[in-house]
């Protein structure tokens, strides 16, 4: 039958005169001018003979005289029945859908070697094993200098005031305030800040420089000790501290700094440091979700995580590491008594914001910090005052 | 063979989301903020973003993504797959063989030299990706000698297929 059809396609479809042998003979004038003009798998009335062209299904059929009623035998039925039988010599229909149909062979044979190549590439990916990284060159943590940690924190008041929240070269993203919160308790002590970072991030590297400064100006660090971010990570090796085994004593606020993973790099990761305590965990589980940070994944927490209180918080970098590029601890801490110095502004602007977010939980203390212009400043920009 | 009916709407709405997608990355190439993007490792937009296959020919691959779904966005409208013009449909075509040519690169750079993955940059791949098999698998209809916006309805193609 698939034949019969095959050979009617070949001939039987082309318009005929009405009084040929096919199955025209019932076909208007106005038909059979369609469907010389139309192309041969133009849409058509159905069952008038139109498809035949395209497909040669129904040439002679529908109400075609010699094939009798269309229903008989189908469509093709009215091919056998004579009506489309193919005359020698006869000129072939165009081949579309036989050019169709390969033209959509040749489609899903391109779909399907693209998948190929990705497959291939992806499963090479796979069984290569993943990139040793535990051979990766890193920054060993070591105990800061004296005078890096002087400088760090001990910036002038004067730089603080002069830089308020402004700089203009590098950008600096505030603090997200949340409101109607409670004020955040760690080990019983209120108000709390709390870090949650790794040494190999280079945005906690960033962020490092401010929040040292920042937290200086309440209380006295101790076990500060300086390292670098990951060599082959995004702004490799960026100069900064480790908050692991540091310390800050403050009469005003309790602080918890947590580095999650060390910048030592294994096969496939880095070497864990150390885990937050339960109330910690609590912490991150309610603060590090989309409910407070926009774009942050439920379920994932972000390095760096800050937690100001209940009140600021901080996910991702204050400002690009990038500023800091090529810098070494001393030539950064060295800078931070000029206002001008884009690297300084970027970190005092965020050191001020941190400042202002800790003093509304500290009731404006101390005062000499909370009642600074360069603090009152970031606390107009926060909306905290 | 699948008939017209539902590419012209699908690959719009592609297209567009690719736009967004484009738009967004170009944003945060040249405003340098940092990419909403989950950093743990294997998946790091920002080393991807960052690196030196992000720019090609001095151009920012996040510009020509902008650069390659402005056009299919136009050539995606359903006026155009209505469209009797073949070079229309021709130029789709070509533009959505470049498009997952350029992904395949830019597979092989995050993969094998950067190796690192950008979920962002994954997402624009997964939509070009897409285009690209709808837009190849209706090339035989639509640039067939006798399509027309008559054809949008398809009729024909159950013949073809």
């Amino acid at each position: 039958m698939a034949q019969d059809q095959d050979r009617t396609t070949g001939g039987g479809n082309k318009p005929r005169p009405a009084n040929g042998p096919g199955g025209d003979a019932g076909q208007s004038a106005k038909d059979r001018s369609r469907a010389q003009s139309r192309p041969v798998s133009t849409k058509s009335p159905a069952g008038k003979g139109a498809k035949a062209g395209a497909g040669g299904k129904a040439g002679a059929g529908g109400k075609a005289g010699a094939g009798g009623k269309a229903g008989a035998g189908g469509k093709a039925g009215a091919g056998r029945k004579g009506g489309n039988t193919p005359r020698p010599g006869a000129r072939p229909a165009p081949a579309a859908p036989k050019r169709r149909a390969s033209g959509a062979l040749v489609a899903w044979g391109a779909v399907g070697l693209v998948v190929v190549v990705i497959a291939v590439l992806v499963i090479v990916k796979l069984t290569s094993g993943s990139t040793n990284n535990a051979n990766a060159p890193y920054t060993p943590v070591t105990p800061a200098a004296a005078s890096v940690v002087h400088d760090v924190t001990n910036i002038p008041l004067s730089v603080y005031n002069t830089v308020g929240v402004t700089s203009p070269q590098v950008q600096v993203t505030p603090p997200i305030i949340v409101n109607n919160q409670p004020p955040m308790s760690l080990n019983g002590k209120s108000p709390a800040t709390f870090y949650y970072g790794a040494e190999y991030c280079p945005y906690c590297a960033a962020e490092r420089w401010s929040m040292t400064a920042a937290l200086s100006r309440f209380g006295t660090w101790s076990g500060l000790k300086v390292t670098a971010s990951s060599h082959t990570d995004v702004f490799p090796a960026t100069s900064t501290f480790s908050y692991h085994g540091a310390s800050l004593t403050s009469p005003y606020l309790a602080f918890s700094g947590v580095e999650a993973v060390s910048n030592v790099p294994t096969a496939s990761y880095y070497t864990t440091l150390e885990k937050p305590s339960k109330e910690e965990q609590k912490i991150l589980a309610t603060y590090d979700t989309p409910q407070y940070i926009p774009g942050a994944t439920a379920g994932q927490v972000g390095f760096p995580f800050i937690n100001i209180n209940n009140l600021a918080l901080i996910s991702g970098p204050s400002y690009s590491p990038g500023s800091l590029a090529g810098l070494s601890w001393t030539d950064i801490a060295g800078g931070l008594n000029d206002p001008a110095n884009p690297v300084t502004q970027a970190i005092v602007a965020t050191a001020n914001y941190m400042s202002a977010a800790i003093c509304a939980g500290t009731k404006g203390q101390p005062g000499s910090v909370c009642s600074s212009p360069g603090v009152q400043a970031a606390a107009k920009a926060l909306k905290l005052s | 063979m699948s008939t017209l009916r539902w590419q012209p709407v699908a690959t719009l709405l592609l297209a567009i989301f690719g736009l967004g997608v484009s738009v967004y990355l170009t944003v945060t190439h040249f405003d340098k903020v940092a990419l909403v993007c989950v950093s743990n490792g294997t998946i790091n937009c920002e080393k991807v973003t960052t690196s030196p296959q992000s720019v090609i020919f001095g151009i920012p691959v996040a510009m020509l993504g902008l650069a390659f779904f402005v056009p299919m966005s136009a050539l995606c409208l359903p006026a155009a797959w209505r469209c009797a013009d073949r070079r229309i449909h021709l130029a789709r075509l070509l533009l959505s063989i470049t498009g997952v040519g350029m992904i395949v690169y830019l597979i092989i750079a995050e993969l094998f030299i950067i190796k690192a993955i950008c979920l962002w940059c994954t997402s624009v791949h997964l939509i070009t990706f897409i285009l690209f098999v709808i837009i190849v698998t209706a090339s035989p209809i639509v640039l067939a000698p006798d399509y027309g916006p008559g054809l949008a309805d398809g009729d024909d193609a159950d013949d073809a297929g």
